[in-house]
């Protein structure tokens, strides 16, 4: 094949492609704007879709997660920063702020394989860290994850075992 | 019609042959995704690679595209553009695989609609093949009047 073979077969590609660009753009929009499940061409709102799937992860109650804490069946994940986490936290949780989930992904997926339950938490009613980082850790393919509203309050009223420090 | 240059020779047979498995391929995947936009919606916003404004476009639109680009494969006509894209969208298959099994999401492939697997290496390697394939289509097809008189 010569090379001006070659060049005449990708200018005839590239004018053709633009054709079927420009009547599937068409045809897509026109179908959409007629369909009665039509959807909003620019309306997609991540924020939205983020908060519906976060409602839809588990929640867990203090005395359950701490049955399994006695079991050794849990890893607390303590989504708050880390200066509030060293002045307290859980005993034996880890520090996870939800944009650092990945850094950790490996590990805790051999730790969810080896039967592990998951459970984050942060400090007050509405704070969503927790939902926030048991989100991401989904998304990343673990699925044991719950987590426990007002975790750190709950468990520091109630007495249960916490520890200070980077661990 | 008459059928001519059957089965031999071996390379518009086999640019044939790539043409229409490319054609299925894309229609199926096409209409799972144009009869569930929504679900295609969530599975481009996990790739996480768009902005929140482009997304319920590229759900409406890469379906269509898909179609059309399959019509096109079996129809012959515009055959050479229909292959061109074809491999365009492949390579931004693969680059958008590539750069979400680097970062370790764990998420739906969503390359047939919502019945799709999660992302793998596989996926990379099959979006390759069929990139191949469809350079294949671009260089070597000669149509169906090739075949038939």
């Amino acid at each position: 094949m010569t090379q001006n073979n070659l060049s005449i077969k990708l200018y005839t590609a590239f004018r053709e492609g633009i054709i079927i660009l420009t009547v599937a753009l068409l045809a897509a929009v026109v179908f959409n704007l007629a369909r009665p499940a039509g959807i909003n061409l620019f309306g997609f709102s991540s924020a939205d879709l983020i908060k519906e799937q976060q409602s839809k992860i588990p929640s867990i109650t203090l005395s359950k997660a701490y049955d399994l804490h006695r079991k050794n069946k849990v890893i607390f994940i303590d989504a708050r920063d880390p200066l509030s986490f060293e002045e307290g936290h859980i005993a034996g949780a880890i520090n996870i702020y939800p944009d650092d989930v990945s850094l950790h992904a490996t590990s805790l997926k051999i730790k969810a394989d080896q039967g592990f339950i998951f459970v984050t938490y942060c400090d007050g009613p509405q704070c969503p860290l927790s939902k926030e980082t048991a989100h991401s850790l989904i998304q990343r393919g673990i699925p044991t994850v719950k987590f426990l509203v007002n975790g750190w309050s709950l468990w520091l009223n109630a007495g249960y075992p916490i520890s200070k420090g980077k661990k | 019609m008459k059928l001519k240059n059957f089965p031999r020779p071996f390379i518009p047979l086999i640019a044939l042959i790539c043409r229409l498995t490319l054609a299925t391929i894309f229609f199926y995947a096409g209409i799972e995704k144009i009869v569930n936009p929504v679900d295609f919606t969530v599975a481009i916003y996990n790739y996480q690679l768009l902005p929140d404004l482009a997304i319920n476009l590229s759900a409406i639109f890469l379906p269509w595209l898909e179609v059309f680009i399959a019509l096109s494969l079996v129809s012959g006509i515009y055959t050479r553009g229909a292959a061109l894209l074809s491999a365009m969208l492949f390579l931004t298959f693969a680059t958008a695989l590539t750069i979400n099994l680097v970062r370790g999401l764990d998420i739906s492939c969503g390359c047939f609609g919502a019945s799709s697997g999660t992302i793998s290496w596989f996926y990379f390697a099959r979006d390759l093949s069929l990139f191949c394939m469809s350079v294949f289509v671009l260089i070597y097809d000669r149509g169906w009047q090739y075949f038939f008189s």
